[in-house]
């Protein structure tokens, strides 16, 4: 089994490569999008496969950076060098803010999150002064280094590409290291990993950090993909859809968050130039995932038998529910 | 002067967050229900009751319509979808947000995307004369005492009837009162029932001085999370001191501070979170 996934791999590496000789410019953005918002619904899967918290504001943190980098690129002239290393900081320290989450678990966790998250959406709404309320920034020029700018669609792509491909090996080196498991043990049993000498508290609060860095930087790369950023970035309404990515997809794995990304973006490419409630679409998938596949395509597949051999962690392939391991 | 305009202020919005949380903090304590659904069965109640008035032209049937035709649509809900999913809470938060999405586009198709507001009725229009020579708008007054009213209601329901007995027993320990006889499953419609009647209601009475506009549900919504976060999830008596610390603080904000008046509300959250992440009145977690 192992050795039939080796070939598989070359094969997505070899079609994302190639990718901007066969796609057109409406597929190639299409593309970079779902890797953008894998790598956002990365950060949910993080905390919800890894420590079974739920958080709602992963949004907030992906429209600091993404903000950040508008406000001092369009507004402060600052070239991309400073923006981006800015962006990114800004998405930490909110996140070292917003840590004040993990205090709480189960439920609470999950209200607490889709407060604070409103909490970053309503002041990128009205503090107009400085980030221009409802209508957003616009006219974010491209990334450019020293006389380098990067201007064609395919170019940037392969900065995603390297980006995201990073951002996962990074991702797949950390849950497999002694603090992922760490983790998960937490999620099995708190009260277990406590008795056995582990900061509890610790440890939540740095994957929680770790999550919002990650969405952090896909804020980065949405920035210069979308040129423009405006409140409806930091909505509650993208947290959730993230979420619903992860649970599409299918929890614990890191694959499941790029499929959910790409069911749900290509679903609604499609749906939106048929009809025009894609909000009812929308809402059917929620529904429909979460009373019939609440473990997601990938947990479809395993059932059926295809793909064989589970995933590296082995209890995530189902939705835990934030109550358990009390 | 204005310290005192400002706290009615407080209490008004209050008295309004409270009639939403409470169904919130009641449906999650004894159902082990997080219900998103909410805050858009608000704002669903206040257009039923809008167009009720624009019929009708009477607020007290809309008050009525608004709220149980609410609580009929929270049946099927609850029946059909929610009791499906166990006590999955992950769940239930997306499922409820899905239903939301759904009834939210059925909402813009029929009432539109204008910001739409409530006629008062005649005899809560203009001002009223207070004691000290204030004058207030009389329909807020009447909100504030229409709240603490059901306030009272609610509490002598919950702490001092049988039934009221049976659903604290419930909220501690379902097995038990299911066990002692007691037929739990109609308790639980009945509360449920009781909740959405509540926030259907809640839409129509705010509708009169918040506007109705898609987007509303997911805005009070929010502000009801924090005063039952504030207040500890569960408990009727933390939604009360909740929804008044909100509406107060909220009210202060927008007067001293107004451009940080979205944040200010988020403040008490934040400091409770610190130091009592179980909220006011609520149970070790």
């Amino acid at each position: 089994m192992v050795l039939r996934k080796w070939p598989l791999l070359f094969c997505a590496v070899a079609a994302a490569l190639f990718a901007p000789l066969y796609l057109g410019p409406f597929w190639l953005s299409l593309l970079m999008q779902i890797l953008i918002f894998g790598l956002l619904a990365l950060s949910v899967e993080l905390l919800l496969g890894h420590i079974g918290l739920f958080s709602v504001c992963q949004a907030a943190f992906f429209a600091v950076s993404a903000y950040t980098v508008a406000i001092l690129q369009v507004k402060y002239g600052q070239p991309t060098i400073v923006a981006v290393p800015a962006g990114l900081g800004a998405a930490i320290i909110l996140s070292l803010i917003y840590g004040i989450a993990v205090r709480t678990s189960g439920v609470y966790f999950i209200l607490v999150t889709i407060a604070l998250g409103h909490v970053f959406w309503g002041i990128s709404w009205t503090w107009v002064s400085f980030t221009n309320g409802e209508g957003g920034i616009t006219n974010v020029p491209a990334p450019a280094v020293g006389s380098l700018t990067i201007t064609s669609h395919s170019s940037y792509y392969y900065i995603v590409l390297a980006v995201v491909a990073l951002c996962v090996v990074g991702y797949r080196t950390l849950t497999r290291s002694p603090f992922g498991l760490t983790l998960r043990g937490i999620r099995e049993s708190e009260s277990r990993m406590r008795g056995l000498g582990y900061n509890i508290a610790a440890h939540k609060y740095t994957a929680f950090v770790l999550a919002g860095t990650l969405s952090g930087i896909a804020g980065l790369l949405y920035i210069y993909f979308n040129r423009f950023v405006s409140p409806a970035n930091a909505e509650f309404f993208l947290s959730i859809e993230v979420a619903l990515m992860v649970l599409v997809g299918g929890t614990g794995t890191i694959l499941g968050p790029f499929i959910g990304s790409a069911i749900m973006l290509g679903l609604r490419n499609y749906v939106s130039a048929y009809i025009d409630q894609w909000m009812i679409v929308m809402g059917l998938i929620f529904i429909i995932t979460m009373l019939w596949t609440p473990d997601g395509v990938l947990g479809v597949i395993r059932r059926l038998g295809v793909w064989g051999r589970t995933s590296h962690n082995q209890p995530g392939h189902r939705t835990p529910t934030p109550e358990e391991g009390k | 002067m204005n310290w005192i305009l400002q706290a009615l202020n407080g209490f008004s919005l209050g008295a309004l967050l409270f009639l939403l949380a409470s169904g919130f903090t009641l449906t999650f304590g004894l159902l082990r229900v997080v219900s998103m659904a909410h805050g858009m069965y608000y704002l669903l109640g206040g257009y039923i009751g809008l167009s009720v008035v624009w019929f009708t032209g009477n607020f007290w049937l809309a008050l009525l319509a608004g709220g149980s035709s609410i609580a009929i649509l929270n049946y099927f809900v609850n029946r059909y979808l929610i009791r499906r999913t166990g006590e999955n809470h992950l769940a239930q938060v997306l499922l409820t947000v899905g239903v939301v999405l759904i009834l939210a586009d059925i909402a813009l198709t029929i009432w539109g995307g204008d910001s739409l507001s409530l006629p008062p009725p005649a005899f809560a229009r203009g001002p009223i004369e207070l004691p000290g020579n204030i004058f207030y708008p009389k329909y807020r007054f009447l909100l504030i005492v229409f709240g603490a009213i059901i306030g009272a209601v609610l509490w002598i329901f919950y702490r001092k009837t049988q039934i009221g007995a049976i659903v604290r027993a419930g909220v501690e320990d379902r097995e038990m009162v299911n066990a002692m006889g007691i037929n739990i499953d109609r308790l639980f419609t009945l509360v449920f029932a009781l909740a959405a009647f509540l926030a259907g209601m809640s839409g129509v009475a705010g509708g009169a001085f918040l506007s109705l506009y898609p987007g509303a549900e997911w805005e009070i919504l929010v502000l009801a999370l924090v005063v039952v976060i504030v207040g500890g999830l569960g408990s009727l008596e933390g939604a009360m001191v909740g929804s008044v610390i909100v509406g107060l603080v909220d009210a202060y904000a927008r007067w001293l501070l107004p451009e940080f008046s979205h944040f200010a509300v988020f403040a008490p959250m934040a400091v409770l979170l610190l130091f009592r992440p179980q909220g006011l009145f609520g149970k070790e977690a």
